[in-house]
């Protein structure tokens, strides 16, 4: 669990995520904006194309009826024609023949050449019959006169009416579809005479329109003023209410464009009036308009998961290069947790990872370096101390006093003898440190005024000594035996080559983060270059004079840094003063202090 | 080195595949394999199957499925349209639309038809068993009902009525014929109602009903069950002029019918929309065929075309169909 958020909130995912989410934005804007781009445009070219498409089948349309009409007026003006219809009685049969043969003759020939009209007749208010084709008869079992196309002629008072297709079955054994036009015939003087009838082959009309595809299922279809559907290519689905269309929105529209739902799916309806009558219409299937929805639907998703697979490789491709330096890195410092500071990470990769490992390999030497600082240190502590307790427990020292004690207790002075081995006591308690490093500066005082009283002793009036140091710096913080070496140096090295008593003196100086020491004398001084080779270290191998003041100073610079330390001043013949300088660390109660 | 260039080659293989895979996909889904349904109709010859088969085409663009129409030349030829289902199942189309010419000897075939997971779709003319995910005909115990009602309309005094039967087993006839004698047996005026099978025959049919208006003056109604019985019954009243004694009631329409019907030999007849009964039959078994859930049975109706009513421009349509081509 704990692992698998690890994963999750690694680079790696989040730059896969990213790359994914950036890739599918950019995808889905695209294709949304490409998508709908292109169906304007198509739209609008469907649009142009349909509406030229609709005008030219209404061109055609027009053509047809109106080549009717001239057929039409050209029988109507036809002086026979009229004449025929006239005369309420012939002498003969005969002459009835003549005058039909005429007119049959004169109709066919307006026929020659006409595939699309299958007849022209006229059917005079008498009764009378003649049609331009002679193996026409009538249909024993209709009456003409109950058919629409005759009433609507005698209706509309000599212009000319269009019917909607329908079955012809005015003649014999013919049931043809055809659309008729009919006109009430009349004499010069406006006597009505009868009906002429005009049919044209509804199958010119129907395989006309029935050829127009739209797209692969939009179509044409034509309806009349009163909503009938004159042509629709699935005209039988319409009567038998398989499908709709929506006639009372294309009888609103007169000429023009509109979309509406029906049927599922949103379809184009262009609408076209002929001028005759007749609304002209064609339908596309708005979503069969941008070519195939599913397939832009289906390269929008392959695109998208070749897409996502290339993001994903690549992020693990990026992220394993940058991620590789980061891991060898974090191997590495895996190392140096152990405790192995010898090691080098290898610097390469991105250009901030193998800066970032450069300064890591910088870091793991500065820190090597300081390790072995310390432990150089450390060793050198160690030497001093115990250089140090050598020195507090001179042998030299201690024989001298011992011997002094012993030649004062033969000379029976007791007093000075009690004197001596008191303060010897008590410079050994005072040197006695719970093993601890750091003492208060009282310790240290007390512990040297007992050595110069045991040295006071030994030489008289040859040497004298003054210490002045305040109480209020007497708990600060020091390093044990500081001042006995400095003393005895002043003592073995100043004051005893000198020639009259010798004085020394102690004082302590606080300065604001330091506090300063200083062991004066009135020896014989030093000249510069003794001064100088004071601090150096010693020649190996070479025990000499200034062995335990190099001691105090390596000590104190150890313990307190390189600013610290042992400073002199010295005239010859005049004296030397000492300058002990250590940072003021007040005593804890009863604590250590590092 | 070998390792990787090895995983290298693997995942170029892998991805290769995918691809090849993928655009296999692609192509199936956006070009999909139109569906192929096999119709097999009771028989070829007659203008009622002509306009179904047009609804059939019709649909078949519609709805963009691939359809082969077979059938008997006669419907009487119960064993060649069992062939015929036979060849079409050997073709393993994902449907069948089906219009039984016999009610029972269809139904082995048709159970074979579902045995091998292939869809089954009744048209006009069911069989005996309820196997098919649907039917698609005319509801013809209505139909029935229709004609029977008309005969009453005719009938005066004490009546013999013939109920003409084409073939004597298809559940369409039976129907129609359970229609008429729903209405007709609870008749007082009707002393005799007998139904006559002619073998699937116009020309029995004809002589069938010459043979009983002849012998039987009492005969005062005749029924037809289809249009071949139809026919051969105008015919025969037609030629012994018996017009206005014997009422003919028939189903289908034909242009030999309608000549009847203007002519007065045929006093109505029942039809059917056999344009909408193959569009539907498409349309049904596309949607059976794409998982969609569709009606048991599917009604496609029958109206009663007269003398009076035949030229009004619905009917038509459907009394002078459009056979395209």
């Amino acid at each position: 669990m704990a692992r698998l958020r690890l994963r999750f909130r690694s680079i790696q995912t989040h730059m896969a995520l990213a790359f994914t989410f950036l890739i599918l934005i950019t995808i889905l804007a695209m294709s949304v904006a490409s998508y709908y781009l292109t169906k304007e445009a198509v739209k609008s070219n469907v649009q142009v194309y349909t509406a030229e498409l609709v005008n030219q089948v209404n061109n055609n349309i027009r053509a047809y009826v109106n080549g009717m009409k001239d057929m039409a007026d050209l029988a109507a003006g036809s002086y026979v024609i009229q004449n025929f219809l006239s005369v309420r009685q012939f002498a003969d049969a005969a002459e009835e023949n003549y005058y039909k043969e005429i007119i049959s003759d004169f109709l066919g020939s307006m026929m020659v050449s006409r595939t699309d009209i299958s007849s022209v007749s006229i059917f005079g208010y008498n009764g009378q019959f003649v049609s331009g084709r002679k193996d026409l008869e009538l249909n024993p079992n209709i009456d003409p006169t109950s058919l629409g196309w005759y009433q609507n002629a005698r209706n509309a008072a000599g212009q000319h009416v269009i019917s909607p297709p329908h079955v012809q079955p005015v003649f014999k054994d013919r049931y043809p579809w055809v659309v008729s036009l009919s006109l009430e015939l009349a004499a010069r003087d406006g006597t009505k005479l009868g009906v002429l009838l005009i049919d044209l082959n509804f199958s010119v009309l129907n395989d006309m329109l029935r050829e127009i595809r739209l797209g692969p299922r939009g179509y044409l279809f034509i309806v009349d003023w009163a909503g009938n559907i004159v042509y629709h290519p699935q005209q039988q689905l319409i009567y038998s209410n398989l499908k709709t269309e929506m006639i009372d929105r294309v009888l609103e529209t007169e000429n023009g464009i509109f979309t509406g739902e029906q049927d599922g799916g949103r379809r184009m309806y262009i609408v076209k009036d002929s001028g005759f009558g007749w609304k002209i219409v064609g339908v596309a299937y708005e979503n069969e308009l941008v070519g195939n929805q599913r397939r832009i639907q289906l390269s929008v998703f392959l695109l998208g998961i070749v897409c996502i697979v290339i993001a994903v490789a690549l992020s693990l491709v990026l992220s394993r290069r940058i991620i590789q330096p980061i891991k060898r890195l974090q191997l590495s410092m895996q190392e140096v947790e152990k405790g192995n500071f010898d090691i080098h990470a290898p610097v390469s990769g991105t250009f901030e990872t193998s800066k970032l490992a450069h300064a890591f390999n910088i870091m793991v030497g500065k820190i090597r370096e300081l390790m072995w600082q310390i432990v150089q240190d450390q060793e050198q502590k160690r030497k001093s101390e115990l250089n140090a307790l050598q020195a507090q427990i001179n042998p030299h020292f201690l024989y001298n006093t011992l011997d002094s004690i012993i030649w004062m207790a033969e000379s029976n002075r007791n007093r000075e003898v009690v004197q001596m081995t008191s303060a010897l006591a008590k410079l050994f308690r005072a040197s006695i440190s719970k093993g601890e490093e750091l003492v208060p500066v009282g310790t240290e005082i007390v512990h040297i005024e007992n050595y110069l009283k045991i040295q006071k002793m030994r030489y008289k009036d040859k040497l004298d000594y003054h210490i002045d140091v305040d109480d209020a710096v007497k708990h600060y913080q020091t390093i044990k035996v500081i001042l006995q070496p400095i003393v005895e140096n002043a003592i073995y090295h100043g004051i005893k080559k000198k020639k009259g008593p010798g004085l020394i003196t102690i004082t302590a100086r606080e300065e604001e983060t330091d506090l300063i020491l200083q062991v004066s004398d009135n020896g014989i001084g030093m000249d510069k270059e003794t001064l100088r080779a004071l601090l150096e270290p010693a020649p190996a191998g070479r025990e000499g004079r200034g062995v335990g003041v190099r001691n105090v100073h390596e000590r104190l610079q150890l313990y307190f840094g390189k600013s610290y330390g042992l400073s002199f001043e010295s005239t010859p013949g005049e004296g030397t003063t000492a300058y002990i300088r250590f940072p003021k660390i007040p005593s804890v109660a009863g604590g250590e202090t590092a | 080195m070998t390792s990787k260039a090895k995983w290298l080659a693997a995942s170029l293989a892998i991805l290769a595949a995918a691809g090849f895979g993928l655009s296999d996909w692609f192509h199936r889904m956006t070009f999909p394999r139109p569906a192929r349904v096999d119709v097999i109709i009771k028989t070829n010859t007659m203008e009622f199957w002509q306009v179904l088969v047009d609804g059939v085409h019709v649909a078949a663009e519609e709805f963009k499925v691939d359809v082969r129409v077979n059938g008997p030349r006669t419907e009487a030829d119960v064993d060649g349209q069992i062939a015929m289902v036979e060849d079409a199942i050997r073709g393993r189309p994902d449907a069948i639309v089906l219009a039984a010419t016999d009610f029972d000897r269809l139904v082995p075939v048709a159970r074979k038809i579902v045995d091998r997971g292939i869809k089954l779709i009744i048209l006009d003319s069911g069989i005996n068993a309820d196997i098919a995910h649907s039917t698609v005909q005319t509801d013809n115990v209505a139909a029935g009902n229709k004609a029977g009602k008309v005969m009453q309309e005719y009938l005066q005094g004490p009546a013999k009525i013939a109920i003409i039967s084409f073939v004597k087993n298809a559940a369409s006839l039976l129907d129609r014929e359970k229609g008429v004698r729903e209405v007709l047996e609870g008749d007082p005026r009707i002393v005799r109602l007998d139904t006559y099978s002619v073998d699937g025959s116009e020309q029995n049919a004809y002589a069938k009903v010459m043979e009983i208006l002849r012998n039987d003056p009492g005969v005062t109604g005749v029924i037809g069950l289809n249009e071949g019985t139809t026919v051969g019954a105008g015919r025969a009243i037609s030629e012994l002029g018996l017009k206005d004694r014997v009422t003919l009631v028939g189903f289908d329409n034909s242009l030999q019918e309608i000549k009847f019907l203007e002519e007065g030999v045929l006093k109505a007849t029942v039809i059917q929309r056999p344009f909408s009964m193959g569009y539907l039959s498409i349309k049904t078994a596309a949607e059976v065929i794409s998982g969609k859930k569709v009606p048991r049975t599917i009604d496609t109706g029958s109206l009663v075309i007269t003398r009076r009513n035949m030229y009004e421009e619905e009917n038509q349509k459907l009394l002078f169909p459009f056979v395209n081509g």
